[in-house]
């Protein structure tokens, strides 16, 4: 094996984000990683990388059979291990051939010898193929182009191993053709690869081995030539529901007037770009809880946070909030007619962390307090925070404590509780259980089923599958920016809804 | 680093609409909070030590907040003893006017700072604002309460202007302030011909020339304190039957009572003081007067609090539904008329508009805010806090103008105490 893993496990406080996985990579194979959002791809990869450093996980890492203790990144390229983001390490304001040489140029003395990088920079893209000048800016090379690069510089560290985190989530079609046929020659050429992507389709096509992934552990490992899609998929999702969701679904209201209603819904990352989300039409009424679903970069979060007024360019389509068409949203705006947003990022999105809990609970619903002369009538205020604070069971010891110091289960009942305070129809959650505790989660989920009594409506976003199943009256599972399904409860089935996150929903009644 | 170790969605939020890429300074702030984050805090500390733990926090934090009251004795007593005169009536006086210049600068710098902008212009707004009024009041004869109202004027614009090319614009507050800086020294040398004038017509007295040197008679300086007294007297009463009428917790009726014995005394001693040479200084009241809307503002309204959030967290408040472009401008425009209000009183107490008026006051603004325990990345402060701030920078300056040190001594020490303040307002944000 060229580089092995035995028995990796790894915990984060609370969490084991690892446990026991054993993984082989043989020389020349490109070898695929699958498995949900969570289910422990990117932490393995921190680990084969360095990033966790040796000491901060159990188990044994082997390159070539001898034990290997990385340290840091510098110690898994000397390796040769190289490993590719979606994010890339390029800078825009440099060249190519400076980007392919960054941190190792080639130098007379102290200079930088200029012609020996500015060749082999051009020797190194004419070997792959590539039609680019080695003068060009990054900055103005595509998606697909900038990608390659990437792939060119570890090339030229003499990497063996090259690990390929989602390379073809920005990609066309095209130049995903391309890339796999690089990745091909040089798999002919000796180099092996780990392959990761949530698109079926293209490990099939080019990876020769599949290692499945589930909640941190290694579950298979299949040769591609014996496995289906179906099968992969089954693996990936194969657990069973233990969590208790205690949803009770409130009273039919089919009948009443959806309170949102969105309609061929089409948005852009900013002014003048391509369309991110696509063609998204779903309507919503009080009372029920619309699960929406979908792996990472689907478009959930981008989708709640444009229908907030946060985030994104509108291209078509429309938003009807509470029978009224809401055509340039703000939160602002938003809140004042009656929406909220829990966001995903709590310490980000949520929670000025340096002030107290009340400062934050009451924050987007001062005008309610107005007293004498402008002033904000504190004690109002503090018996209105009082109540939250009580009514959502946070533990701390009063509400001066400040919000930075809280646990994630608590820091979210704030989040959630400044939410409801402005007194909504229409609460949209997103990832409302992420990083919380179980008991936290039960509370949140409580919570839910008594909005909905309440006639409120609520769109609920979820990465874990048995929760949106759990929580959910009907789920939306967006692929790429487009719906991929509509199911009711009676269709919920895991591999269904794993199927039209995957845009296969066709493929899988093999299953 | 290669890997964000964020697990959010890959599309950047916020770009678009929101405007561009976020601010740098977002992206540290943001780097410290996001990503897997053991919360240390929350683990029960092993409960044998907890005692011994808090005592030595409560000392830490007693010591804290003692700093500032020991730094500004060690300055006085400092000086007391280099110069009795120090401590003279005169002499005290002439601080309680330069403190008064200085912190109601000050003042509109904490509303800015508690955002985490900055604004580096307004030493020279404050000479330009000065040298309007004093021109139209000597050259063209305008009347003063005149003259002062078209400065006024001229303030708001200025800094409604420059806060909205901050907000909508998107340019950095330095940058913008930095021009302002330059532009306004231009504009203040053109308007004044780079020649000395006067704030008043042939030595006759005019509110301009007031505003530094006329003084409450003795006996309507202890009148004025026994009102104010007995007002905080009455506020503390509401307070308490308010939260009673709530059922809320009250604090003991000792502590309350202590607070205003004090509050009531520091006032009546500052006035004695002040009737030892010729009474309390208009100056100081118009001090008073500002520091009492500025605590309002940002202690009791909706605008206040949105200036904390947004120093604290501007993607929170922004997604909270805060007008946060609006609640901006508004401090800009609030920081123009506390310039102006300072050019006025300093173009005044040098009696003529000349050149060097208002040179580095938007630094010694700066050091008063940040010693008083401001935030410079915006989100904390108080305003008793940048009082305090203004009082050790003014005592400071004031000490080494009667000492006579050479100008050289005076800027290294300046400079000396911005940056040991700033240190200190990083070492603090860090524990």
């Amino acid at each position: 094996m060229l580089l092995e893993t035995r028995n990796l496990t790894k915990r984060f406080p609370g969490v084991v984000a690892l446990r026991d996985v054993c993984f082989g990579l043989k020389p020349g194979e490109i070898h695929a990683l699958c498995g949900e959002n969570g289910a422990g791809k990117s932490t393995l990869i921190k680990l084969l990388s360095g990033i966790h450093p040796h000491g901060s996980y159990e188990g044994e890492l082997l390159v070539e059979g001898r034990r290997a203790e990385f340290k840091g990144i510098r110690d898994s390229e000397t390796h040769g291990i190289a490993v590719i983001t979606q994010e890339f390490a390029l800078v825009d304001e440099l060249s190519v051939a400076e980007n392919i040489f960054l941190g190792r140029e080639p130098r007379h003395g102290w200079r930088i010898d200029w012609h020996t990088m500015r060749r082999r920079a051009a020797e190194l893209l004419a070997d792959f193929g590539l039609p680019i000048s080695p003068d060009t800016l990054v900055g103005e090379l595509g998606v697909g182009h900038k990608q390659l690069v990437e792939i060119v510089r570890a090339m030229d560290k003499k990497s063996r191993v090259l690990v390929l985190d989602e390379p073809t989530a920005a990609l066309t079609e095209q130049e995903v053709a391309v890339l796999l046929d690089h990745l091909r020659r040089l798999r002919a050429q000796g180099t092996a690869c780990i392959y990761i992507s949530h698109k079926l389709d293209e490990v099939f096509a080019v990876c020769d081995r599949i290692t499945v992934l589930r909640d941190g552990a290694s579950i298979t490992t299949l040769e591609t030539r014996d496995a289906t899609i179906p099968l992969v998929i089954k693996h990936m999702v194969g657990r069973e529901i233990t969590d208790l969701f205690p949803r009770k679904a409130s009273a039919p209201r089919a009948t009443e007037r959806p309170v949102l209603e969105v309609r061929g819904l089409s948005v852009a990352p900013a002014n003048g770009a391509k369309a991110f989300l696509r063609d998204v039409s779903f309507e919503l009424r009080p009372g029920e809880v619309l699960g929406f679903g979908g792996l990472m970069g689907a478009g959930r979060t981008e989708l709640l946070m444009h229908i907030f007024g946060a985030w994104g360019a509108r291209l078509g389509g429309e938003v009807v909030l509470r029978g009224d068409a809401y055509a340039k949203p703000s939160p602002r705006e938003s809140i004042t007619r009656g929406l909220v947003l829990v966001s995903e990022d709590r310490r980000r999105y949520g929670l000025v962390l340096g002030q107290d809990i009340g400062f934050n609970f009451s924050l987007s619903s001062l005008k309610m307090f107005r007293g004498f002369g402008g002033r904000i009538d504190a004690s109002a205020e503090q018996v209105r925070n009082q109540h939250f604070f009580d009514s959502l069971r946070v533990k701390a010891p009063n509400q001066q404590a400040r919000a930075g110091g809280l646990s994630g289960g608590n820091q979210q009942k704030i989040v959630i509780g400044k939410a409801l305070m402005t007194e909504p129809t229409v609460v949209m959650l997103d990832e409302p259980t992420r990083g919380i505790d179980v008991g936290a989660k039960l509370e949140v989920y409580e919570l839910i089923n008594r909005l909905t009594a309440e006639g409120k409506a609520v769109i609920l976003v979820s990465s874990e599958l048995p929760e949106l199943m759990g929580m959910s009256d009907r789920i939306i599972m967006l692929h790429e920016g487009k719906i991929g399904g509509v199911f009711s409860r009676a269709e919920f089935t895991q591999e269904r809804l794993l199927a039209a996150a995957m845009g296969k929903l066709d493929t899988e009644a093999v299953a | 680093m290669r890997f964000r170790m964020e697990c959010g969605a890959s599309a950047p939020l916020f770009s678009g609409r929101l405007g561009g890429p976020p601010l740098r300074r977002f992206a540290r702030k943001r780097g410290k909070q996001s990503g897997v984050q053991p919360s240390h805090s929350t683990r029960a500390p092993r409960d044998k030590r907890v005692p011994f733990a808090t005592i030595f926090m409560n000392a830490r934090a007693l010591l804290k907040s003692l700093s500032m009251p020991i730094a500004l004795a060690v300055i006085i007593a400092f000086f007391a003893l280099r110069e009795p005169s120090f401590l003279g009536s005169r002499n005290l006086t002439q601080l309680i006017i330069d403190f008064a210049i200085i912190g109601t600068l000050a003042l509109g710098m904490f509303m800015i700072l508690l955002t985490g902008q900055i604004d580096l212009s307004v030493g020279s707004g404050v000479g330009l604002i000065g040298g309007i009024s004093a021109v139209l009041v000597f050259r063209e004869g305008w009347s003063a309460p005149a003259a002062l109202g078209a400065g006024l004027a001229a303030a708001l614009v200025l800094w409604a202007l420059m806060g909205t090319l901050i907000v909508k614009q998107r340019i950095p507050s330095f940058i913008i302030t930095l021009g302002g800086l330059l532009i306004f020294k231009g504009v203040f040398w053109k308007v004044i011909e780079s020649a000395n004038v006067p704030v008043s017509r042939g030595d006759q007295e005019n509110l301009f020339s007031l505003l530094t040197t006329y003084y409450l008679p003795p006996n309507a300086g202890l009148a004025l304190a026994a009102v104010i007294s007995s007002a905080l007297g009455w506020l503390v009463w509401r307070e308490r039957a308010v939260r009673t009428a709530h059922a809320l917790p009250l604090p003991p009726v000792s502590r309350d009572l202590g607070l205003w014995f004090a509050k009531s005394g520091g006032l009546f001693a500052l006035v004695l003081v002040c009737n030892g040479f010729r009474g309390v200084p208009l100056s100081l009241l118009i001090l008073g007067a500002t520091a009492v809307v500025v605590f309002f503002l940002t202690k009791h309204t909706p605008f206040g609090r949105y200036l904390y959030a947004i120093g604290g967290n501007e993607e929170a408040a922004v997604l909270s539904g805060i007008a946060v472009d609006r609640v901006m401008i508004g401090a800009y425009v609030l920081m123009g008329v506390t310039v102006a209000i300072t050019g006025f009183m300093t173009t005044a107490f040098s009696g003529s508009s000349t050149t060097t008026v208002g040179d580095l006051m938007e630094l010694d603004a700066i050091a008063a805010c940040v010693i008083g325990g401001t935030a410079l990345k915006g989100g904390r402060g108080t305003v008793w806090g940048v009082l305090f701030g203004a009082l050790i920078m003014t005592a400071l300056l004031s000490g080494m103008r009667l000492m006579g040190v050479d100008p050289w001594v005076n800027y290294v020490a300046r400079g000396a105490v911005l940056v040991l303040a700033v240190w200190l307002d990083v070492k603090l944000a860090r524990s």
